[in-house]
């Protein structure tokens, strides 16, 4: 059975893993996401409480995964959990530094006229800071998504799901009809898998790209027209003129 | 008296942690309703600290700060910054956020429904003489620095403060802009009545803004608190002196607004008349030259007999440009713009370019001579009195500059 034979032959079940090995991979980044981002913002403002987040951050990702994934069988067993829990902790790194970096990095005339013109910690964070520090946050969850995908594979080991499964069965029946096919079609996928992620993650980039939003821009304003022309009692949107002050 | 101060410090203090000099020592001081005071000193002197004291942006280590009648340490510090305008040298509008958006920032905080937001975004724009439909969709860094810091002034004033805190609003644009953003402002100034504190390091800016200054030294003290008119005149010791800077008396010039003295009127002659209509003008004006405006009654040239051949038919482009001054310009400002053009006379325009009159080098000089003589008879002691009158005539030029209109 050459290559081409085989993924055609295996076609369910390979689906199936890949669609398994990029669920655990964007489950545990999201959830990295959402942990590292609010380590990021309790920590930036301290040099010291940000120095402790990062130095505890990198020394989990020295950890050799095997490692890692092995002492995590202790208290989560086999399987998908320990898989899941070692992914988030890898992926953690870049996103809390990203996520420092970017919060760090607002320009602090801005901080000072948000507050300025009243609004609280909690408003300025969410309306201002983060969505100026969000390209940055974004390019280290894209580092992270893809180095967990490649140890994702090695979650197999663990019993965890996904291509790795393809990769451990053929380097265990090394010389087997099928060996080589197996390995290549996991590595190959895993390589596929995370070309495919980190497009849709360049591309969610420009959709929120920070003023770079027309079909928001575009909805707010024709949201504006029809209600000026509901009051005016004239016709729809489309009748109005593209001068909207001076028709108020 | 007590009705008529909006802002009250009683001596304020503050003291940074770990410092044992303190920032600001002591400072009292009463804001009127409606004026402008101006905190000026050298940079380092507290003055930015002192007004941030005010909205709470830092909070004194000691004395009280009463706004219209209550201690602003009693109020909700995001609440109390609604209700204060808040202008810095950055401008700081949000740059992912369209310029509508921005402006619209405390009203939303406030609760205030969409349409009516847009409405006063509108409104507002409108008021810092932008156009919305052109701008209120455009991001920050699609506009200019003057644009950028109008937007700026729009969202302080969107919620319609009583009160607004001024950092060096203009100290970031070039000489131009700045002009006509400060003569901007004032006009808006006359309209809207608002209790204003205004930091700045320039004494020629403090001396036009300013109703009041108030020229701080080391820690914040104040060194003099009063009218720019008895500031120059009288300035209280030799580092106010100093810092007012050599030309006290050229300076004065900027304390009057050409809107203030009057001015001379020329004969006018529409760019689309005959050549001959400039000759019979001149004639009945026995003037030496007639101005061309447009349609719009916006000046063109100066046109005088010598510059029309017998051969011409039409005016246009006929004749030597015009220089022009906004009524709100200081007589500083016009003669600048005079000496630049080298022309001995200025076309007093309104916001629309139109004309209103024209400023000569004569108008002036007579301006100047009454200054000095009012100046000398108001140089009698009896601080208080003296105060009272100089404030008085400051509402006498407003008004006046009002009633040309």
């Amino acid at each position: 059975m050459n290559f081409f034979e085989y993924l055609h032959s295996r076609r369910h079940l390979l689906l199936a893993q890949t669609l398994e090995h990029a669920n655990i991979v964007v489950m545990s980044v999201a959830l990295a996401t959402v942990i590292g981002v609010l380590i990021g913002i309790a920590t930036y403002r301290s040099p010291r409480a940000r120095g402790m987040a990062m130095a505890t951050a990198a020394a989990i990702l020295t950890i050799p995964s095997f490692a890692l994934l092995g002492l995590l069988i202790t208290p989560f067993g086999l399987g998908y959990v320990p898989a899941m829990v070692a992914l988030t902790l890898y992926a953690l790194l870049p996103i809390i530094r990203n996520t420092v970096v970017g919060l760090s990095e607002v320009d602090p005339a801005l901080t000072e006229a948000a507050r300025g013109i009243g609004m609280g910690r909690l408003r300025s964070l969410t309306t201002v800071e983060i969505p100026l520090a969000w390209p940055v946050i974004l390019a280290g969850i894209r580092v992270s998504t893809q180095m967990t995908m490649g140890i994702a594979a090695i979650a197999a080991y663990v019993g965890g799901p996904g291509l790795g499964n393809q990769i451990f069965s053929g380097l265990a029946n090394l010389g087997g009809v099928n060996s080589l096919n197996m390995a290549l079609v996991g590595t190959l996928g895993v390589i596929a898998l995370a070309v495919v992620l980190d497009l849709i993650l360049g591309l969610l980039g420009v959709l929120t790209r920070a003023g770079h939003r027309p079909r928001f821009a575009w909805r707010g304003r024709d949201r504006r027209l029809t209600a000026a022309g509901a009051l005016a009692g004239a016709p729809p949107a489309t009748a109005t003129s593209p001068t909207t002050g001076g028709q108020r | 008296m007590t009705d008529d101060v909006m802002i009250d410090l009683q001596q304020v203090s503050k003291i940074y942690r770990g410092q044992r000099v303190p920032a600001v020592e002591n400072v009292s001081m009463t804001i009127r309703r409606g004026e402008i005071v101006v905190l000026v000193g050298p940079s380092g002197c507290g003055k930015t600290t002192t007004m941030k004291m005010i909205n709470r942006l830092i909070e004194p280590s000691s004395g009280r700060i009463l706004l219209d009648g209550s201690d602003v340490a009693t109020l909700d510090a995001n609440a109390l910054r609604r209700r204060i305008g808040y202008v810095i040298q950055q401008v700081g509008l949000f740059p992912h956020m369209t310029v509508a958006t921005n402006v619209g920032l405390v009203p939303k905080m406030l609760g205030w429904d969409r349409r009516r937001i847009d409405e006063r975004v509108d409104e507002l724009l409108h008021l810092v003489g932008l156009d919305p439909g052109q701008f209120r969709n455009r991001l920050p860094r699609q506009l200019s620095g003057g644009q950028q810091q109008r937007v700026g002034v729009a969202r302080a004033l969107a919620a319609d403060p009583p009160v607004m805190l001024m950092d060096e609003p203009f100290g970031a644009t070039d000489p131009l802009t700045r002009d006509r953003l400060q003569n901007e402002f004032l006009r808006l100034q006359e309209k809207l009545r608002k209790t204003i504190v205004f930091v700045t390091h320039d004494f020629d800016e403090a001396i036009k803004m300013g109703t009041r200054i108030a020229v701080l030294g080391e820690r914040s003290r104040i060194r003099q608190f009063d009218t720019p008119e008895r500031l120059l005149a009288n300035p209280a010791d030799s580092t106010v002196a100093r810092f007012i800077g050599a030309g006290a008396s050229l300076k004065q010039l900027n304390l009057r607004r050409v809107a203030a003295i009057d001015w001379t009127e020329v004969p006018l002659v529409r760019v689309d008349e005959s050549p001959t209509q400039v000759l019979r003008r001149l004639d009945e004006a026995k003037q030496s030259a007639v101005l061309t405006v447009d349609g719009e009654g916006r000046p063109l040239r100066w046109v005088t007999a010598r510059a029309l051949e017998p051969s011409q038919v039409t005016l246009d482009g006929v004749g030597d440009p015009v220089t022009v001054v906004d009524p709100q310009a200081t007589l500083r400002d016009a003669l600048d713009a005079m000496l630049a053009a080298s022309s001995g006379s200025a076309v007093v325009v309104d916001d629309r370019g139109r004309y209103r009159g024209v400023l000569t080098i004569d108008d002036l000089m007579r301006a100047i001579h009454e200054m000095r003589t009012s100046q000398r008879e108001s140089d009698r002691p009896v601080a208080e009195a003296t105060h009272q009158r100089s404030a008085a005539s400051n509402g006498a030029v407003v008004s006046d500059g009002r009633g040309r209109r």
